[in-house]
């Protein structure tokens, strides 16, 4: 499938697909021509990508293994990975109580407290983007992105935490995360067991 | 230098050793909340670690160092150690400098730990993990210090961490990052770095950040803070370290201390959950045992303690209530209190909340011991499902799409399984932890989930899951529970739980001490069986519609449609032997309690044919033409529809009489009948009715020999129905008050539409403050049933009253009912313990 031609709008459309893993509402013309080269599926109101549009998109985006600035990258998603772990934890925090209750948000308090947590994994993020970015140009769009999301939120939306529904902090964080994996070809199960390390302070 | 050696402590006046500041009259005003827990603490004479409070008003002088200094000072008096001293065990005293506000507030700075270090002082001994941790503690209260006394950009401090990943070699370029972009160099001296952090946090809690924190709390803007200096011992020695105890089992709610601790020292502010079990506390965890139940005791909340051991024995240095415990929490507390003797059975209920109770009924699978477990992970996100086990995304959203329940069964997710979770029941993943991105997202859409089930083994290929000894194909049945995160082969039945012990006790004492009567709306014996087990006192709303429905409809439709007299009259026999069936089994459930009836209330559409397919003949498609209604819901419905079609009502109440006598010659029940008439505007609508259930409960009691005593009342759903509640009253021996028809029709609200298209607005704008669906109108509505309450006593005294609408289970509504004096509440079977609790509630505020 890595022989397919496609245009640049073409190639845009399906890596930001694959990315985000699905979009909702009718196809745009160019879905529909992805559709036709079978690297989409259209499933009533749902697009999503076909196992050879998330191999062509992998392709795309894989850094190769002698690219000099791999090191690099590698170097910043490690410091990322600890970040990440931060993240989820506070996404869990702002669903689940610590006592395993559903957090219905009547707690002022506590809804506060991790709304002002976000903000250190922010500015520990802040950096780590524009080192990716240096280097994977195509990551830049995602400082504005959760800054979006974190403004949606300051204005009284809780969903915009970590509702999946929407491009939410989380949401958009998640798909950080994604590309980042599809960039430096690492697999889900390769990422989490690393983050296990460099949480437990064992990995260099 | 020995701690006997040291002067006794200099006690000045501004700085408060903990302990001392309540003998001084200080209080939450000026100590803050951590000022006031060890003062807590320490007045129960526990042990509390050494350190002092900066009260309110001396918090700006702080940023002095020749204050800190003095404070440094007293707190080498309190400790008996001098600051950057070494201890017997070898390890390094350092200070932790900390904030708190007068009440709980979040956006308070983070502690600065390890304050007072410099590198000469570390002693030579100090083990590896101590070193590392020591400079992460340091860099981050560096960092905060340079970022916010300083001014050095956070993004220049956030480079430098991801260039110099080595804290040694870091040091030499902070140090010039602070002397080329802060307002003055990093201080080195002990006094003035303490100084500095007083001043970071004093411009932190001044931050915008801050500032968004409180206005999102509703706090005032200029909320002061206290600070608070302690002794921190850099240290990896086994036999100190520091953990956390909480007092109950946040699974059972029941009293059983647990936590974790760990070795070496506090790196921050934050609670570290992760270590090991308090079993394994050096000492023991008696002395923990015992202080956290006379603390529950002492402050009847759920206790939560932070401790420091060492040599010397076990400290506490933190306490905190939990201002919210969990249901099971809440209950299980709530009676132990009585049950020692602290508090009395009406304070155990009033500090239950009615909602609350309703987290301990959610529904979880009936496990009967038999059941097979699949896998065990991590309840990730409560709920329980049961569905057909898809493989992969795409297989799950074709399942789904074919209307099978599907649970999604994967390695891992990615973004791309997106669609497969949004079409799934539930979701179940080997790898990942119950703060994965799936467990994320899944708590997001509300579908219950398990993550990290390591034991499953997927094989794309074959499509088949195994897990053990089990091997299942994709499409098999698979049932899992969310909240424990186990998984089972096959399909369980999904049901609620019954009550715990704890909740049972406290719904006895709600129950002694309400006055309304709490029945059920139920519609068949398993509903009436749930409602009985759950405490109702009988059947305050049985709805008739369900029976029409099914495959009963075509005798429904040859009623409404028929021309033909004798098809009519075996229509209306068949109805009535179905509903003696479907009766039957609701009486027998119900003993001698009181069971309420409705008659049919539906509108007539709803029984006729939908398509020109269905119909049998062009009398029929005649008909339906005829019978078109503009607005069906308040047209051709409830008794009018009895009036026009005189068999309906006598047909049904033909099914209850005859199911009452079986359940009575059977011996199995002698439920007390109650016949309900609904959507009654004209006195003699409900005459009428009443005429034709008398002549049936005659001719049953004629053939079978036995008496079928049952009282007629009326719903009350209309505005003319309310203010004509005395002439009902002639006829009516009770009145239910069906509040949702009632709200629409007073505030000509059609509440489908308004609470789609206009309630946002309302609430946006702050017409309402609630749906008044969902929270009973005390103003308009509730206004109006006192009217009729008033009426129909006037007419009847001991005429009975009740609600029957979706209100009736809702606390605030339940308070409505209970200040204008109706007799009981109906509530779903569900809802049933929350009215329970919410009536004693209502009544200890109606008393009060």
């Amino acid at each position: 499938m890595s022989d397919v031609t496609l245009t640049e709008e073409q190639r845009e459309a399906l890596v930001s697909l694959v990315v985000r893993g699905m979009a909702r509402g009718e196809a745009t013309a160019v879905q529909q021509s992805l559709a036709d080269a079978g690297l989409i599926l259209v499933k009533g109101p749902v697009l999503m990508p076909t196992p050879a549009g998330t191999e062509f998109v992998g392709g795309l985006l894989r850094l190769p293994d002698d690219a000099p600035e791999r090191e690099r990258i590698m170097a910043t998603f490690h410091r990322f990975l600890p970040v990440n772990r931060q993240l989820r934890d506070l996404c869990t925090a702002w669903q689940v109580r610590p006592d395993g209750s559903v957090n219905d948000h009547s707690d002022e308090n506590y809804d506060a407290d991790i709304r002002d947590r976000l903000d250190d994994i922010d500015d520990a993020v802040g950096p780590l983007l524009k080192r990716f970015t240096e280097d994977i140009p195509a990551m830049g769009g995602y400082r504005a992105r959760l800054t979006e999301a974190l403004e949606k939120l300051d204005d009284g939306d809780d969903a915009w935490l970590a509702s999946p529904l929407i491009d939410s902090y989380h949401t958009v964080w998640m798909h950080l995360h994604q590309q980042l994996l599809l960039t430096i070809g690492m697999s889900r199960k390769e990422d989490e067991e690393l983050e296990e390390r460099l949480v437990a302070g064992a990995a260099e | 230098m020995s701690p006997s050696s040291w002067a006794p402590p200099i006690d000045d006046v501004g700085l408060v050793p903990f302990g001392k500041g309540f003998e001084r009259g200080l209080d939450s005003r000026s100590l803050c909340t951590r000022g006031v827990q060890l003062e807590t603490l320490a007045g129960l004479g526990l042990p509390v670690g050494a350190g002092l409070t900066i009260p309110v008003p001396n918090v700006p002088g702080f940023t002095s160092p020749d204050r800190a200094k003095a404070a440094m000072n007293l707190l080498e008096g309190i400790a008996g150690r001098a600051i950057s001293s070494t201890t017997e065990s070898g390890g390094l005293v350092l200070l932790r400098l900390s904030a708190s506000a007068p009440v709980e507030a979040a956006g308070l700075p983070p502690d600065l730990v390890c304050l007072g270090l410099k590198r000469s002082v570390i002693p030579e001994g100090l083990g590896a993990q101590a070193r590392a941790d020591l400079a992460a503690a340091w860099w981050k209260s560096a960092a905060f210090i340079a970022e916010h006394a300083l001014g050095v950009p956070s993004d220049e401090l956030g480079s430098l961490d991801i260039d110099y990943p080595d804290a040694l070699e870091r040091l030499e370029p902070f140090r010039r990052l602070c002397e080329e972009q802060g307002s003055a160099p990093f201080p080195t001296k002990r006094s003035q770095q303490v100084a500095a952090g007083a001043k970071a946090m004093i411009e932190r809690w001044n931050s915008p950040r801050a500032a968004r924190a409180r206005k999102k709390q509703n706090l005032p803007a200029d909320l002061p803070l206290a600070l608070h200096l302690e002794t921190v011992v850099v240290t990896e020695h086994d036999d100190e370290g520091h953990g956390y105890a909480t007092s109950r089992n946040m699974e059972t709610g029941g009293f059983e201390p647990n936590g974790s601790f760990r070795h070496g020292f506090r790196l921050s502010g934050e609670r570290q959950m992760s270590g090991h079990p308090l079993d394994r506390l050096p000492g023991g965890v008696e002395m923990l045992t015992g202080v956290l139940a006379e603390l529950e005791g002492r402050l009847r909340s759920a206790i939560t303690v932070d401790f420091e051991y060492g040599p010397d024995g076990l400290v506490l240095v933190g306490l905190e209530e939990l201002r919210r415990p969990n249901a099971r929490v809440a209950t299980s507390l709530a009676v132990d209190l009585v049950i020692r003797g602290i508090t009395g059975e009406a304070d155990a209920v009033a500090s239950t909340d009615p909602v609350h109770v309703v987290e301990l009924l959610h529904p979880q699978p009936k496990l009967t011991g038999n059941e097979v477990t699949l896998a065990t992970g991590l309840g990730a996100s409560p709920g329980a499902a049961v569905g057909h086990l898809a493989l992969d995304s795409e297989t799950a959203v074709e399942m789904a799409e074919a209307g099978r329940p599907v649970i999604l069964v994967m390695s891992e997710t990615t973004p791309g399984d997106l669609p497969g979770m949004m079409a799934a029941a539930g979701i179940l993943t080997a790898n990942g932890g119950s703060a994965s991105h799936a467990a994320v997202v899944a708590r997001g859409m509300g579908r219950p989930a398990i993550c990290g089930a390591t034991s499953l083994r997927l094989d794309a290929e074959a499509r088949t899951l195994a897990s053990g000894e089990h091997v299942l194909a994709e499409g098999d049945l698979i049932s899992i529970d969310g909240a424990t995160g186990v998984a089972y082969v096959g399909e369980l039945a999904i049901e609620r739980p019954s009550a715990s012990p704890s909740l049972t006790t406290l719904l006895g004492w709600a129950d002694d001490a309400r006055r309304l009567g709490i029945r059920a709306n139920a519609d068949n014996g398993a509903d009436a069986s749930a409602a009985v087990d759950n405490g109702a006192e009988g059947i305050g709303l049985c709805r008739t519609e369900h029976m029409f429905l099914g495959d009963r409809l075509p005798f429904v439709r040859a009623v409404i449609l028929s021309h033909d007299g004798d098809a009519e009259e075996k229509a209306l026999a068949a109805l009535a032997d179905a509903q003696r069936e479907d009766f039957r089994e609701l009486l027998r459930a119900m003993g001698d309690k009181p069971v309420t009836v409705r008659l049919l209330d539906a509108p007539m559409h709803e029984f006729l044919p939908s398509s020109a397919d269905e119909l049998q003949d062009e009398h029929q498609a005649r008909m339906l033409e005829h019978l078109h209604e503009e607005n069906p819901m308040l047209g051709v419905r409830g008794v009018r529809l009895a009036l026009i079609h005189e068999g309906l009502y006598p047909a049904q109440v033909e099914g209850l009489f005859n199911a009452w006598v079986d359940v009575v010659q059977a011996d199995e029940a002698r439920p007390q009948l109650e016949i309900m008439i609904p959507l009654v505007s004209i006195p003699d609508e409900l005459v009428m009715a009443l005429r034709l259930i008398r002549r049936v409960n005659q001719e049953v009691a004629s053939r079978t020999g036995l008496v079928i005593p049952f009282s007629i009342g009326t719903m009350v759903e209309t505005p003319r129905a309310a203010l004509m509640a005395d002439r009902l009253a002639q006829w009516a021996e009770f009145l239910s008050f069906g509040t949702n028809d009632l709200t629409q029709l007073t505030y000509g609200f059609s509440r489908d539409d308004v609470e789609r298209r206009m309630l946002g607005t309302y609430l946006e704008k702050g017409l309402l403050t609630a749906s008044p669906f969902a929270e009973l109108d005390p103003d308009g509505v509730g206004a109006l049933m006192e009217v009729a309450v008033a009426k129909a006593r006037s007419v009847r005294p001991d005429i009975k009253l009740g609600i029957c609408g979706e209100h009736g289970g809702d606390p605030r509504s339940i308070e409505v009912c209970e200040r204008i004096g109706l007799d009981y509440v109906s509530a779903s079977p569900s809802r049933i313990p929350v009215a329970r609790l919410a009536a004693a509630h209502a009544r200890a505020g109606v008393a009060s």
